[in-house]
């Protein structure tokens, strides 16, 4: 590469959180002017911990940084960052939602618009203006952060990232390229704005460099220029994709170090229940909530996984929280092992009647600071609590433990014991906290919202380990994700979903065969 | 990293118990100091005991309700109404008035949580309101004037002597003990630790949420209501001097205790520390003849300090 493409250096990174791990171990990335670089790798490989010290968030313990060759200090906080150019859009909670598109572009540079005390609103709405235009951004300036789609509000984070960098550096300096650090930035969108994103992306690319921190394998590939992988805090490998090509398989097996989950459910292996002859637990008929979802009817049978798919925004979210009793519908039945169930209950009336929840975000669900055995005896009162002078329930603390410990012998949970606290956990073994606890309870049907969302592949494959044995055991799923491949995996049924209406309804072969996997 | 960073913040998580015991030590030691007669003889611990009981089981309901991650203000109110009621219907219908007055003290219970759990009111403002309800009820009741009882029935519920102890002591033990067989061995007890833990997962997790508030507020006032039943007995009186003012103290034991104000830490048994540093701080000052305004004082710092070192301000970034 010529000198004059390198943009910044950072080298021999290392550094050590309370001198126990090292989150990161001699780590060289260069970034390249007007290019998408793309850091991949686990859950705890030390992505964020980079970005965090690119961006000043951290010191590293050692290491050089060079700018445009010049070696400089690592910069001590994100202001000093921003006025090397350098800044970073997080995963999530960016955005303000009350706020006009405009006063949040502007969030904290008000101060360079204020005349007498005065905010210049002209100047700003003109300068919104001229920077929407340049940087392709197209929505009504004065509408609210929450009524633009995902993918836009993504794209003003972006735009207010590059306007941030402009104002910090000052002047009209167009000869500094910004380099902007996207923290997972798809994770909320759905496929058609993914696509969108990226376009958007790519069209800023002549003018910005961005470094695109994702473990989603598929867009890595198809966007970056080039990949570093980082595993346990190393690199492990880089990838110059103008010159080298290499398969998505490949690219798994660097950042996990093992088999993927791609081979462990290839083909033969996708686990579908024989469920033809089962009864029927739930049924839904013509569910309806104005707004986001109409005429929604299907069955599933005992042991059976139906699939609601389909784009961010088409319903599927909508009638999972429905079912398990978030979201109340405005119409139709929901019939549980053939009694109808009130579409107006609350989550533990579904409960009651064999309706449980699972979620793969990790904190949601979970106590953080309760030891693992209370989170697993949480919904398993039943199993745990004795009746010595039957009016009064007592938790059997031994009874408690015994439960919890069966689960995490089963579920290969990595902890001291029982009675280590969850938040003390890696986010793969607080989700199989989180879904152990059902294994016991056996609800007769499942929700699953994303359940493996965020977590590493190995703990993926425990979880889905984990669900297909539910099946087995006759608890019915029912899954709301993001991930075609998760579908294939765990459901005999899919049904298409599109502008909260049924469109069709696959079998898991026919599924495999439409999104070719 | 995990290692140093866990044993650093259970240090900070036990610090919730290093503090109300040290402090209980050196607030023994220093009153002593300052009082050569404090904890002297029999009769300075019975006086104490006084002061300390229907304290406590005030305190005890107070605590679920800060557990849960609520406030309830109306509890000195309601304690006040209480023995007011037992006090005037006395007279004329004799240890009925107890039931009468405990329900309604329920009444203002049930009325706190379904402000909280059917029409979402924060817990400060609904209780804030209701304390002046019961306030009032109080005044109205009595006609704003002490009601003195003579008769010594009246008076034997708190004041008979068993093993050298009032048995208002044994009534506050026996309720502080209840209490703590109900937060920690119990499903009721873990869904009010749930509840002020993570609402959300509470929520997933089939409980109950608005089933829980409502009872975890009739509990603290019908703690509340026997605390002013045997606190009129004691003082064989309904009077106007408890109140409002109560509230910061009561506060301040619970947090002292350890608990802490964002919820689903902390316990009642620790509220039995928090209570006797309260009481004797209070009781210690006023020996060393502090008055009641600069005890006042001191009681909210406490409060303010002991709410800052106890709350857990990873999980409540920003508090409105």
């Amino acid at each position: 590469m010529a000198i004059q493409n390198l943009l910044l250096e950072a080298k021999n990174i290392s550094k050590t959180f309370d001198n126990v791990v090292r989150a990161l171990d001699a780590v060289t990335i260069e970034v390249r002017k007007n290019e998408i670089l793309s850091i991949v790798g686990e859950n705890g490989a030390g992505k964020s911990t980079l970005m965090k010290i690119l961006v000043g968030v951290y010191q590293p313990d050692s290491g050089e940084l060079y700018y445009g060759g010049r070696r400089i200090p690592f910069p001590k906080n994100p202001i000093e960052a921003l006025r090397r150019g350098i800044t970073i859009v997080y995963q999530e909670r960016g955005v303000i939602p009350h706020l006009k598109v405009y006063q949040f572009l502007f969030l904290g540079l008000e101060e360079k618009f204020t005349r007498l005390g005065r905010l210049q609103l002209e100047k700003i709405i003109g300068i919104t203006k001229s920077v929407f235009d340049e940087l392709g951004v197209r929505c009504d300036l004065g509408s609210y952060m929450y009524e633009l789609p995902l993918s836009i509000q993504k794209m003003v984070e972006i735009a207010r990232a590059i306007l941030s960098i402009r104002l910090a550096i000052g002047g009209e300096s167009s000869d500094i390229t910004p380099i902007i650090i996207l923290d997972e930035p798809t994770a909320p969108l759905s496929i058609e704005e993914r696509d969108e994103l990226f376009q958007y992306i790519l069209s800023l690319k002549k003018n910005n460099s961005f470094i695109f921190v994702s473990h989603i394998i598929p867009e890595v590939m198809r966007s970056s220029d080039r990949i570093y992988v980082l595993r346990d805090g190393k690199l492990v490998a880089h990838h110059d994709l103008s010159i080298e090509k290499i398969s998505e398989d490949q690219l798994f097996r660097e950042i996990v170090g093992r088999v993927s989950y791609y081979e462990l459910y290839a083909g033969h292996e996708y686990g579908i229940a024989e469920a033809k002859g089962k009864p029927i637990i739930l049924s839904v008929r013509n569910l309806t909530k104005k707004g986001y979802y109409q005429d929604i009817t299907f069955d599933v049978r005992e042991g059976e996984c139906i699939g609601l798919f389909g784009p961010a925004g088409c319903g599927k979210s909508e009638v999972a929280k429905t079912l398990y009793g978030e979201l109340l519908a405005d119409g139709g039945k929901i019939i549980v092992d053939n009694r109808e169930v009130s579409i107006k209950g609350e989550p533990h009336s579904r409960l009651s009647r064999g309706i449980g929840y699972f979620s793969g975000e990790t904190g949601k669900e979970l106590f953080l600071y309760w030891p693992i055995k209370k989170n697993v005896s949480i919904v398993n009162f039943e199993k745990v609590v004795r009746r010595p002078l039957k009016i009064v329930s007592v938790i059997s603390f031994k009874a408690e433990k015994i439960l919890a410990e069966k689960i995490v012998k089963k579920l290969r949970i990595k902890a001291p014991s029982v009675e280590a606290e969850c938040y003390s956990l890696s986010g793969g073994s607080k989700q199989k906290v989180s879904v152990g606890k059902w294994l016991e309870r056996s609800p007769k049907i499942l929700i699953l919202e994303d359940p493996t969302i965020g977590i590493d592949v190995g703990a993926r494959e425990d979880i889905y380990e984990v669900l297909l044995e539910m099946k087995k055991n006759g608890i019915s799923l029912v899954l709301v994700s993001d991930d075609p491949k998760e579908y294939a995996i765990l459901c005999d049924k899919v049904v298409l979903m599109r502008d909260g209406k049924l469109q069709k309804v696959y079998t898991n072969e026919d599924f495999r065969k439409v999104m070719e996997l | 990293m995990k290692e140093a960073v866990l044993s650093r913040e259970r240090f900070q998580r036990n610090l919730n118990t290093i503090i109300p015991i040290t402090g209980l030590i050196l607030l023994m030691i220093g009153l002593r100091m300052a009082n050569p007669y404090f904890l002297a003889s029999w009769d300075s611990v019975i006086t104490l005991v006084y002061g300390m009981s229907f304290f406590l089981i005030a305190a005890c309901g107070l605590t679920f309700v800060i557990l849960m991650g609520s406030f309830d203000f109306s509890v000195p109110s309601v304690l006040k109404l209480s023995a007011m009621i037992f006090a005037v219907l006395y007279p004329s219908i004799g240890f009925l008035s107890i039931p009468v007055a405990l329900a309604v003290s329920l009444v203002f219970g049930s009325v706190n949580g379904l402000l909280l759990a059917r029409f979402n009111i924060p817990s400060f403002m609904a209780t804030l309101a209701t304390s002046m309800v019961a306030e009032g009820a109080a005044q109205v009741i009595s006609g704003g004037y002490t009601r003195m009882i003579t008769d010594p029935a009246f008076r034997s519920l708190s004041t008979t002597m068993i093993a050298g102890l009032p048995s208002i002591f044994y009534w506050a033990i026996a309720i502080w003990l209840i209490s703590i067989f109900l937060t920690f061995a119990t499903p009721f007890g873990r869904a009010i630790y749930a509840v002020g833990g993570n609402l959300v997962g509470a929520r997933l997790a089939g409980i109950n949420v608005k089933m829980v508030r409502i009872l975890v507020f009739m509990l603290c006032s019908l703690f509340a209501g026997i605390s002013g039943i045997l606190y009129a007995s004691q003082i064989q009186a309904g009077h106007m001097q408890v109140g409002v003012l109560d509230m910061i103290p009561l506060f301040a034991s619970v947090v002292v205790g350890g608990t802490a104000l964002t919820g689903g830490v902390g316990g009642v048994h620790r509220t039995l520390l928090g209570v006797l540093i309260i009481r004797w701080l209070d009781s210690g000052l006023s020996m060393i003849a502090i008055d009641l305004n600069v005890r006042m004082i001191v009681f909210g710092a406490i409060a303010i300090v002991m709410a800052i070192l106890t709350i857990d301000r990873r999980r409540i970034k920003i508090m409105k």
